[in-house]
């Protein structure tokens, strides 16, 4: 009899954002500002568990509900009950405020445990269920890193569960494709990464809801080992805007030009409109290396920068020229020239730093590597391009981790493309990604290197993967970074350290991270986000084999099928190509939006998917699950295509993270072409075959 | 834990937490705290779905609250929701090009006891209603009333024998578009009552059918408004200008030009709302005759007049919203035929839903909070005689100031219905001297001519829906029904080149290959204009499944 822990988490409402929510002096979300609902995964995870036990062979299973945050998170509990769940867990306690993953993920783990001690009666027959990730972190680590620390296999971006032979197989999606997989061993945890049908609340249960107890656990109860801002791996070193793109809206008179311009403008980007700042140069000079003694010029924050460079000045002022002749009456002295833009206790902190001329960490850049069927995946090089910028600053070298089954013929490739060592896991055991087998390896390999810095690209695979080995390790690890950058927090005592950038809250806000307690600093990126190098083939490395013993027991999961570009949709790619209601028809719309595909994916070598506008999933043009926009799928590829569309707001906001959108529609009034980069006017069934001609000609 | 509690079964429920439902429930627990009160709501959240001017007379909402809430004057909530007391009051006559301040003659009138002289707001509240209800319902809460919002009822059940109301039925949960079943489908539950509470506000879905089925009558038909609102953020300058706790009301154009036409009842309004922030509506009796017209058309020029440009541009809408107005006055109330009894048995109909606005004061907040406390002082002198609770009711409202201000605006709009603004306006002086006039529905006030300040560019209801942030989940079927789908076709696009594709606010209706369809019933921001605009009465509003709707915060 399978009971079901389901994860539920409260967020900020991004989807209802007003102009109030935000800081009219910062520009950032004031997230208290924001309406609280359960997170959209969450309540999908729910009703997922609640189909599991209704097709399980016994339904009596328990649904329990459990969830990590403040008292008012109870709502969140009272929602569940009044769907599936028979039992709400609610973890609450200022201590475990301020957490980052790890510091949630430790004690949620430690919560399961006592639930299933005291709740369940220490039975092992149960299922962790819970959202792929939150829309306001965002970074889908939470799950794995609770497997991780108890010990269980984890399946991720689950669509789909059937009970087959007395057993659960799950249909999940992966890069390209989905696949059937059976957890070899049970429990096990499930993220789920869309269910359509999210449960209703009726009249009857929701009174019943608000009239039961919740069990609420403190951090004392649990005895978890990493919470609150002490237990976390990472800290926000600031939060900021991103930066508004401002889109070109130039109108293109022919097919042909709108062709260069595609092309173009996915080769290289859209000049200035790069994506919330990425792509910046991370440029940074080790402390013994720069001219100045006290040159303190790459700190992370500006204010840090101005303050060294006032406090520099007022140094060069007085005349000292060694941190050691700074005694108690120079102090003084420091602090009446400045006119007390400093603290004292920050003064000290500022002359601390300056005694510094180490960086923090010591080691080499590594990349773990992501390849299926003997090919290297983009993104990995994409990586090496920014680990070999990272490593040239910090004088060091740059290591590639790469795992799995016949890979000798990659690493001349990867050398090419920036790498110096290649640290090779080969095993047969190895030949198709399963995490818990992958996780091992990589983080014994790390673990007897200990570079200082890992990255891992933010694919399916990768998000997976990094919670696991970081969480494994004891490290830190931010989640989808937009921007890398090596700086100094001087006043920390903390130097040459890689500073995070990512977005969150559904694109809102900007926030730069950075490790703390950790051996090593860890991230994910975004694929696309960082710039390949040229590849050159006169390159050399090393290749260094790492052995780690392996045995089918590390096998978490049985890969029942495989199916590769099947039905499901992948916004996750590169390009969109999306119709509108100017398609007209169902065949109109395969027809064009289908010859565009397939031409830009050739042309390019890129994936590309479909998607539309409300209206024409609205008349059957095509299936919903293509829908982009407030109430589709929100998407951030680099070119967006948007054919007979035309811009109503709702749709705009869900492609506003888009590097290029490019627009075809008949109507010269359309508000996308105030939207847009570049658009032509004219009717999609005219322009849409020349424009795939021109880019033939291309 | 032993549960054996029917959760389907309340003793009172109460159909929407608007002002009404809500001074009903908070009234009966202060009196009766042993009560089980039950407040449904269609909106995903309190106040999201309330929408007025709105000028609050602050009488009702001081007794309900001073016999309830000891201290609530001095809670934060208080402050913030009763923040703004009126203290300058603008009654303008809008010329084309001129604004002129009519407000002396309306003082006038109220020193001579005109009916007009009503029209006068100093002291009242400017309330953003949302705010209010959502207040409203947390004071509820605190005193242990169940409010329930995600919950829309689509019908009312009336026991064959007794023709009282035993509950309501919910809207099914889960269909798809085509209405089949899917996995997580849910019929609507029924929930019984011992008393039923009709205070859905205008043109009530479960109201306008217990009248048909409990056959009660209005004297005469119900005649509607329709408001569309915009919250504008304007600069500390602008709002300095305009000064805060000052109240707007323009009639004149764009609704109404003398001789030259358009002739259209109905007015523009500038309210002072939370710093920096003006609320611009315009509000327009649903009997216009032009087939292209649409308020927010109006609206745009009641913008671009320049005196209220000047204290509006280069803001930004943050806000929107339109609804209806219940403004056929004492004759329109619906009535049980024997007793009088605004309701029938167990089922009492009170607020916009029963019709109670004073269109001599443009206002029927205050009323909808008396009808709640009247309606909660009827349930407890009845809780053993359920049956008579709707005759108790009336009883206590004919007595209450409700009544009394229905019947000196009686046939007011009907005045103005009947003889046109130019006319209408000083005729209605004579008040109730008037006989009661036989008036048309709206719906067939509708012509071929066209709106003269139309403009030539469309009002942008994308950016319209947008900011009212209405959603509704996208697979099920449409909540809007067109009666019969020929009738579009062929007489009224024809005709009239199928009017509610223009005038309904949130862009609903679309031309999809020559058939006339409700092609965005997602937009729809529950104002059920269409339903009583149509030309041919074509167009049914029923419930979409609850939660769905506007998301007003601030209207």
């Amino acid at each position: 009899m399978s009971n079901y822990i389901v994860l539920v988490k409260q967020v900020p409402d991004v989807t209802q954002i007003t102009d109030n929510a935000f800081d009219p002096e910062s520009g950032t979300l004031i997230r208290s500002r924001l309406a609280s609902v359960i997170n959209e995964l969450d309540s999908q995870a729910l009703a997922f568990a609640n189909r599991m036990r209704q097709i399980g062979s016994n339904k009596t299973g328990k649904i329990i509900a459990l969830t990590m945050g403040p008292p008012m998170a109870e709502e969140v509990l009272r929602y569940s009950l009044s769907r599936c769940a028979d039992t709400a867990v609610l973890l609450t306690d200022a201590k475990l405020g301020g957490a980052d993953t790890v510091a949630t993920a430790n004690p949620l783990a430690f919560a399961v445990r006592k639930i299933v001690k005291e709740i369940l009666n220490e039975d092992s027959d149960y299922y962790v269920v819970c959202g792929m990730q939150s829309v306001d972190g965002d970074t889908a680590q939470v799950p794995p890193q609770i497997a991780e620390e108890l010990g269980l296999a984890c399946i991720a971006y689950a669509t789909e569960a059937e009970l087959r032979n007395e057993r659960f197989e799950f249909t999940r999606i992966i890069s390209g494709g989905s696949q059937v997989v059976a957890a070899r061993k049970l429990p096990a945890v499930i993220t789920v990464a869309k269910y359509e049908y999210p449960l209703f609340a009726t009249f009857a249960a929701t009174r019943r809801a608000n009239r039961m107890e919740i069990v609420r656990w403190g951090g004392d109860d649990i005895k978890a080992t990493h919470i609150g801002v002490k237990g976390s791996k990472t800290r926000v070193i600031r939060v900021f805007p991103p930066g508004k793109s401002v889109r070109k809206c130039r109108e293109v008179d022919n097919a042909k030009s709108l062709a260069k311009m595609l092309v173009s403008s996915f080769k290289s980007g859209n000049g200035d409109i790069s994506r919330n700042g990425n792509g910046q140069a991370s440029y940074y000079i080790l402390p013994d290396k720069r001219a100045e003694k006290f040159d303190r010029s790459f700190e992370g924050t500006k204010k840090e920068n101005e303050d060294f460079k006032i406090l520099a000045g007022t140094l060069k002022k007085l005349g000292i020229s060694e941190i050691s002749q700074i005694d108690d009456t120079a102090e003084e002295k420091i602090l009446a020239a400045v006119d007390k833009r400093f603290h004292k206790k920050a003064l000290k902190d500022m002359i601390n730093g300056l005694q510094l001329t180490e960086p923090s960490y010591k080691g080499q850049v590594w990349v773990v590597a992501e390849h299926s069927n003997g090919r290297v995946h983009p993104a990995t090089f994409e990586l090496i391009g920014k680990a070999r910028e990272l490593a040239d600053s910090l004088e060091t070298k740059v290591g590639v981790c790469l795992a799995g089954h016949g890979l000798e013929p990659m690493a001349k490739e990867l050398i090419a493309a920036g790498a110096d060592n290649i640290y090779i896991i080969e095993d047969k055991l190895l030949s198709v990604f399963d995490p818990t087998a992958y996780r091992k390896v990589v983080a014994d390999c790390i673990s007897t290197y200990w570079p200082q810095i890992v990255l891992f690209a933010a694919t399916a695979q990768g998000r997976m993967l990094a919670p696991m080995v970081s969480y494994r390790l004891g490290c830190g690890l931010t989640a989808d970074c937009t921007s890398l950058d090596i700086r100094d927090s001087s006043r920390k005592g903390q130097m040459g350290i890689l500073m995070q950038t990512r977005p969150a809250l559904g694109g809102n806000v900007m926030a730069t991270i950075c490790t703390k307690n950790s051996k090593s600093q860890m991230a994910t990126a975004r694929p696309g986000v960082m710039k390949r190098l040229p590849a050159d083939d006169l390159r050399t490395g090393r290749i260094i084999r790492h052995k780690v013993r392996l045995s089918n027991d590390d096998i978490s999961l049985e890969i029942i099928k495989t199916e590769l570009g099947g039905g499901d949709v992948n916004f996750d790619t590169e390009i969109i190509v999306s119709g509108g209601k100017g398609m007209q028809s169902r065949d109109n719309y395969e027809r064009l939006v289908g010859s565009l595909c397939d031409c830009l994916g050739r042309k390019l070598g890129a994936q590309v998917e479909r998607g539309a506008s409300r209206a024409a999933v609205e008349q059957g043009f095509v299936e919903r699950m293509h829908q982009v926009g407030q109430t589709g799928t929100a998407v951030r590829p680099k070119l967006y295509v948007a054919l007979g569309i035309s811009g109503a707001i709702q749709h705009m906001i869900g492609v506003a993270n888009t590097e290029t959108i490019v627009a075809v529609n008949s109507d010269p009034n359309a508000p996308i072409f105030k939207q847009c980069d570049y658009y032509i006017i004219g009717n999609v069934e005219d322009t849409v075959p020349q424009l795939v001609q021109a880019l033939e000609a291309e | 834990m032993p549960n054996t509690k029917n959760y389907n079964k309340v003793q009172v429920l109460i159909v929407g937490a608007g002002p009404a439902g809500l001074a009903a429930a908070i009234h009966l627990k202060a009196e009766k705290p042993e009560t089980e009160v039950c407040v449904i709501e269609k909106a995903a959240d309190l106040g999201n779905h309330n929408l007025s001017g709105a000028v609050l007379e602050a009488e009702p909402l001081h007794t309900l609250l001073d016999s309830a809430v000891p201290g609530w004057r001095e809670s934060e909530a208080a402050r913030e929701v009763l923040a703004s007391r009126i203290d300058k009051d603008d009654i303008m006559f809008f010329t084309k090009n001129r604004a002129i301040n009519i407000f002396p003659m309306i003082k006038l009138a109220g020193i001579f006891r005109l009916g007009f002289g009503q029209m006068i707001h100093i002291a009242d509240y400017s309330v953003q209603v949302s705010k209010l209800a959502k207040w409203l319902g947390r004071i509820a809460e605190d005193m242990e009333v169940e409010v329930l919002t995600g919950f829309a009822a689509e019908d009312i059940i009336l026991d064959e024998s007794t023709n009282m109301a035993t509950g309501v039925k919910l809207v099914d949960q889960g269909r798809d578009k085509e209405g089949n079943k899917q996995p997580n489908f849910v019929e609507g539950e029924i929930i019984n009552a011992d008393f039923v509470v009709l205070a859905e506000g205008c043109d009530g879905l479960l109201t306008e059918k217990f009248i048909e089925k409990a056959g009660l009558k209005r004297d005469a038909s119900q005649l509607y408004s329709v408001g569309v609102k915009e919250l504008i953020k304007v600069s500390s300058e602008q709002y300095d200008k305009f000064t805060s706790g000052r109240v707007v009301h323009a009639m004149g154009f764009p609704l109404w030009t003398p001789v030259i036409g358009p002739g259209m009842f109905g007015g523009g309004i500038v309210y002072a709302g939370v710093k920096d922030h003006l609320s611009v509506g315009m509000i327009v009796g649903a009997d216009w005759k032009y087939y292209d017209f649409n308020p927010q058309d109006a609206l745009t020029n009641f913008k671009n007049h320049k005196f209220v440009k000047q204290f509006i541009d280069g803001g930004t809408v943050v806000e929107a919203g339109a609804k209806m107005i219940p403004e056929g006055g004492y004759y329109a109330i619906p009535r049980e035929a024997e007793t009088g009894s605004i309701g029938k048995g167990n089922c009492m109909i009170l607020g916009d839903s029963a019709g109670f606005v004073n269109m001599l004061k443009i206002k029927g907040l205050h009323n909808a909070i008396d009808s709640g406390i009247q309606a909660a002082k009827a349930i407890t002198e009845t809780l053993n005689s359920p049956e008579t609770a709707a005759v108790k009711y009336t009883e206590l409202i004919e007595r209450s100031n409700v009544i009394k201000e229905m019947k000196s605006s009686k046939n007011f709009r009907q005045t103005i219905a009947k003889f046109g603004p130019l006319l209408g306006m000083p005729l209605s002086v004579f008040g109730g001297l008037l006989p009661k006039f036989k008036i048309e529905k709206d719906y067939e006030a509708m012509t071929t001519a066209r709106y003269r300040l139309k403009g030539n560019q469309e009002f942008d209801k994308d950016t319209f829906t947008a900011v009212v942030a209405t959603e509704h989940r996208e697979d099920q079927p449409s909540h809007l029904k067109i009666l019969n789908g020929n009738i579009c076709v062929q007489k009224c696009i024809p005709e009239f080149n199928g009017p509610c594709i223009t005038f309904c606010p949130g862009g609903v209706y679309e031309t999809i290959n020559g058939k006339l369809k409700p092609a965005n019933p997602s937009n729809c921001v529950h104002c059920k204009s269409c339903q009583r605009k149509c030309p041919f009465d074509n167009i049914r509003w029923t419930a979409p499944e609850g939660g769905g709707g506007p998301r007003y915060k601030r209207m």
